[in-house]
């Protein structure tokens, strides 16, 4: 569903010249499953996840969602994703129910098709009693729903949640949790970004490791903790980035 | 682009708007509120100053004359004099003597006596005998034994009666602490002379006084304070005053030397609303066409500012613009949608402000006199100018803000957009500021100019040059609004983060991470610049001192190739790929002069086209035919006007600039832009005109052939055919046969090509072109990206059919 090959990112930075955000990362997601991009923060996790939502454009390599690809078919990618932030993207003046149905209607849905969508989704995440609420009167929570409701209004085989979580409480958080499980089961290839290794313990099928650009690790979730003899995600992404940083030095050395 | 998409985002947008508080008082209430409020606060304060008197002090009113009225009222001048003009017309008094002023009128201070005031202006010496009372009368006199120092026993006694010099420093002291806002010095011997000036007197007089020339004779003085306005006020009141007097003395002159009034005056100039010939309508138009142009402008301005900065930046700080951004709305659409609410926000701000300017002018201004209502075509013409206004400045307003981070940083554009935009508004106002092809060309300027002339009833005038002001509208809309889709399209924009500034770094970046090709802003730079530099020299090189090397050689050399070059030098890699000194593809130079040959005759019927519709000024023509005259021998002009300009022109303008500008990724938009600052780095407007659209060829060439060498080649020949067609007379053309099949002589005496020349020059044109056209010509990485992105839209279109 995903492919993603030696992508990488570069930006200008005034003192250091180029920094690389991303040095070459490759891995694949496939439908019905949750594939967790884990890293610290500044790993550059969102700047993966944004080239795939086609927001930002990669320095080289190539990326293809559901076999479009992310720089010369951006328009047909957006076709194919829901994209979940940290920051909610909520409109403060638009109402829960007005900003899912501006979003389906942008996605193309006509409107009976849409109303049906809307019915379904909004009784699904239990955000009936938020519909005629202003986006600036929401709690966090109920704009993290608001938002995952318009990611998903147009039924799209691919979602993305970048840190999702970050800012809920621990009911929500869960909530939320199952509501990604759910999708998964229903088919949906999903990336899901986080920092937090105990979500994606609960979660993730194929889970990559990113640190400082690069993919340190990648495959299914129980095979790595067989591999490694470690059960605890976080004692192992602290392993490897450990292990990391011996090797480093060699390597400059080198 | 998909038309529901950007309906679909042109909804929200103006949901979204009208939910905010903000927005509707800024665009909808404060209007309303504002215009009644100015016109009533004008008004008042128009009463406020007519009602203002001010006090005038005269200094020396012993020596004022002389024949006293026979009336019960003193009157300055005293008894003295009046033995002697018994049988004398008596002549207005300047000042008099009134009993029984309002208490108000009376201006006391402690150093001054009782009798200083309670003194008046003769009201017959004002035109308007209600402005009498703005103009308060005081007295200082030296002659205790007169009708006005009866009362000097008081304390200020003693420096009423000590010298002239002390008097005048009071007064003077006075003036400029504001007691008086005027003096009037009235000099020594001054009676004297007027009577010797008398016909009749004079004659009488003339044995026991000695005569004094009419040019030593002392002048009334009037001090005032240019530091106090009130004081400037009261001056020009008191020359009103005397000199309505000095014409009363003169008419009684006139009278005692036998000469009737309407002798000296013979006849009177009656221009007054009668003579007017302006429609009654239009009687006030001149007020409006700058008011109206005015407010249309800075409220279409602020109109779209406001959305814009919330639409754009607002959003990046709130972070919904990167879900929208992920939504299958391209970001043509999304700019769309955004561009028509910032008009519709624009338009309705225009529209209010008009309704609620009119209607305040309607009711209040009309009883200011000279301020009449609006006429009301000037109504029709405001509204059809204000769609293309405000769709100018709402593209305007949509780019700068999309490059905003935060709405703070929004707000800050504002500023230096307004000092941009003001004077493009102000200047036009002025009326040396006409409508011709070089001030139309100027944006918003252009539609300032046009207006005023419709407003005026000017429509032949307005007619004429409506289409340069669309085009040039119409341009500049497109790239702003190009511009705004750009900075969507950018992710450095959208993702913008707060970096630490610092120029050292700065500078130090742009050398070391630089490209092997100059940046667009790198590119634009240069454009700007070398247009800087090109206005310095022009104002430097004075016109009437022709020095071909001067007026040529440096300003291509210091101001054209140098920055060029240099920028080369410091900010790319590859000054190869840069100034594009690349092998052109094979048989591309031949064409290229062919190109120049066949476009000669294209150009000059563009160019006589141009000049039917906008000629050139006489004085501008003369001076270029005084160029011309002046120009050194044939070869040495060659030199100088085309190979020069072929050479440094070309590494600049298709060289580096043009280089940097294809960055953007669209080649026709490089070429245009490249064109426009090609154009614009010459003098008059019809040469900027054709030298443009000569650089759209020459763009098109370098492009086309990926080398600067047959743009140079191009230009070369089409300069030095220009050089060459300016050194032929007829006489020339009748002595060769070949010239003389080319060229026949007009009725002007001007040698013209005939015209199956220019036919087969414009077939032969086409036919280069399609050749170039089909040259298989290099494209940048932003070019290709931009085509597969163009080609992917095709694809949606095709898939959801």
């Amino acid at each position: 569903m995903i492919h993603v090959r030696n992508l990488t990112k570069s930006y200008d930075d005034l003192r250091r010249g180029k920094f690389m955000a991303l040095r070459g990362i490759s891995f694949d997601a496939r439908a019905g499953e949750v594939f967790g991009l884990l890293g610290p923060n500044g790993a550059g996790k969102t700047t993966a996840m944004r080239i795939l939502s086609t927001v930002l454009r990669p320095t080289s390599g190539t990326a293809t969602v559901n076999g479009y690809d992310v720089v010369t078919q951006p328009s047909l990618v957006r076709h194919q994703i829901g994209f979940v932030s940290a920051n909610t993207g909520v409109y403060d003046r638009m109402t829960a129910w007005e900003m899912v149905a501006y979003f389906g209607r942008l996605y193309g849905l006509k409107d009976d098709q849409l109303r049906d969508r809307m019915e379904d989704v909004f009784e699904r995440l239990k955000m009936n009693d938020i519909r005629d609420r202003l986006g600036a009167k929401m709690s966090t929570g109920m704009k993290q729903k608001v938002s995952i409701a318009r990611a998903i209004v147009h039924d799209p085989p691919v979602l993305i949640f970048d840190e999702a979580t970050s800012g809920l409480d621990v009911l929500v958080a869960r909530a939320l949790l199952r509501t990604v499980a759910e999708l998964r089961d229903m088919g949906k290839c999903i990336i899901f970004g986080t920092h937090i290794m105990r979500e994606a313990e609960k979660l993730c099928d194929r889970i990559a490791i990113i640190h400082d650009g690069q993919v340190l690790l990648e495959g299914p979730l129980g095979e790595i903790q067989r591999e490694y003899q470690q059960n605890d995600l976080e004692e192992l992404f602290y392993q490897l980035i450990a292990a990391r940083a011996e090797q480093n030095p060699a390597e400059a050395a080198s | 682009m998909n038309w529901s998409n950007v309906l679909l985002i042109l909804n929200r947008e103006i949901r979204d708007q009208l939910r905010d508080r903000r927005t509707l008082f800024m665009i909808f209430v404060l209007p309303v509120l504002l215009y009644p409020f100015m016109g009533m606060s004008m008004f008042q304060l128009m009463q406020f100053t007519q009602e203002h008197p001010t006090r005038v002090l005269v200094l020396g009113a012993e020596e004022l004359p002389m024949w006293i009225p026979r009336t019960d009222v003193g009157v300055a001048g005293g008894a003295a004099a009046a033995t002697a003009s018994d049988e004398l017309q008596p002549i207005p008094p300047l000042v008099e003597r009134v009993e029984d002023l309002p208490e108000n009128n009376l201006v006391r201070t402690t150093e001054r006596t009782d009798d200083e005031a309670g003194w008046r202006f003769n009201p017959a010496l004002f035109d308007e005998g209600d402005k009498a009372e703005l103009l308060h009368a005081a007295v200082l006199s030296a002659a205790p034994d007169l009708a006005l120092g009866t009362a000097l026993g008081t304390a200020a006694a003693p420096w009423l009666l000590s010298s002239l010099e002390a008097r005048h420093e009071l007064a003077r002291e006075w003036l400029k602490d504001g007691t008086y806002q005027a003096v009037i010095v009235i000099p020594p011997g001054f009676k004297t002379r007027l009577r010797q000036l008398h016909p009749r007197v004079d004659a009488r007089t003339r044995d026991d006084s000695p005569a004094v020339a009419p040019s030593q004779a002392p002048d009334i003085q009037v001090w005032h304070n240019t530091a106090k306005k009130k004081s400037e006020i009261a001056r020009s009141r008191v020359l009103q005053v005397i000199r309505k007097w000095r014409e009363a003395i003169v008419q009684s002159n006139l009278q005692a030397a036998g000469i009737s009034a309407r002798e000296m005056v013979p006849f009177d100039i009656e221009h007054g609303e009668n003579q007017d010939v302006a429609d009654r309508r239009n009687r006030h138009a001149a007020v409006w066409s700058m008011l109206f142009p005015f407010v249309l402008l800075i409220w279409s301005l602020t109109g779209a500012f406001y959305p814009a900065v919330d639409l754009c930046a607002g959003e990046k700080e709130r972070g919904t613009l990167e879900t929208l951004l992920t939504s299958p709305a391209e970001r043509s659409e999304i700019v769309w949608g955004k561009l028509l609410t910032i008009m519709i926000f624009s338009i309705g701000t225009v529209i209010l402000n008009l309704a609620a300017l009119g209607a305040t002018g309607v009711f209040l201004l009309t009883r200011i006199p000279n301020l009449g209502p609006p006429p009301a075509l000037s109504f029709v013409w405001m509204f059809l100018a204000m769609v293309p206004v405000s769709a100018l400045f709402s593209a305007l307003c949509l780019a700068l803000a999309a490059f905003a981070r935060s709405t703070k940083e929004g707000q800050y554009y504002l500023m230096p957009l307004f000092l941009i935009t003001l004077p493009l508004v102000a200047l036009p106002l002025s009326p040396s500021f006409e409508l011709t092809l070089g001030n139309s060309l100027i944006p918003v300027t252009g539609i300032v100019l046009l207006l005023r002339a419709a407003i005026e009833g000017d429509y032949l005038e307005a007619f004429r040059y409506f289409g340069p002001v669309v085009m040039v509208t119409i341009a500049c809309c497109w790239l702003a609004m190009r511009w705004a889709v750009d900075q969507f399209n950018k992710e450095s924009v959208l993702f913008r983060e707060s970096e630490r500034f610092e120029l050292g770094a700065w500078l130090r970046h742009l050398r070391r991470d630089r490209d092997l090709t100059p940046t667009v802003p790198a590119a634009l730079l240069c454009g700007v610049l070398i247009l800087i530099l090109r206005f310095f020299f022009g104002l430097a090189i004075s016109p009437d001192r022709v020095n071909p090397l001067m007026q040529v050689l440096v300003p291509q050399l210091v101001a054209i190739v140098f920055p060029a070059l240099l920028m080369t030098i410091l900010f790319t890699r590859s000054p190869r790929e840069t100034l594009l000194l690349k092998r052109p593809a094979a048989w591309s130079l031949p064409a290229a002069v062919l190109l120049a040959v066949c476009y000669n005759p294209v150009a000059q019927m563009l160019g006589a086209a141009v000049q039917q519709m906008y000629p050139i000024p006489p004085a501008v023509e003369q001076a270029f035919q005084q160029l011309v005259g002046q120009l050194p021998g044939f070869w040495t002009t060659l030199l100088l006007f085309a190979l020069v300009p072929a050479v440094c022109e070309e590494l600049a303008f298709r060289g580096f600039i043009l280089s940097g500008l294809r960055h953007m990724g669209r080649k026709w938009l490089a070429i245009l832009l490249a064109s426009l600052f090609f154009g614009l780095t010459h003098t008059i407007a019809q040469q900027q005109i054709m030298a443009t659209i000569t650089g759209l060829v020459l763009g098109f060439v370098a492009v086309q052939t990926g080398s600067l060498f047959p743009a140079i080649a191009f230009h070369l020949t089409h300069n030095g055919l220009l050089v060459a067609m300016s050194r032929l007379s007829p006489s020339v053309i009748e002595s060769s046969s070949v010239l003389s099949l080319l060229f026949e002589v007009s009725a002007a005496g001007e040698p013209m090509l005939r015209w199956p020349v220019t036919v087969v020059g414009s077939v032969g044109t086409m036919l280069l072109l399609y050749w170039l056209h089909r040259l298989p010509a290099p494209k940048t990485e932003e070019e290709s990206l931009q085509e597969a992105l163009e080609h992917q839209g095709h694809s949606t279109a095709a898939s959801s059919l």
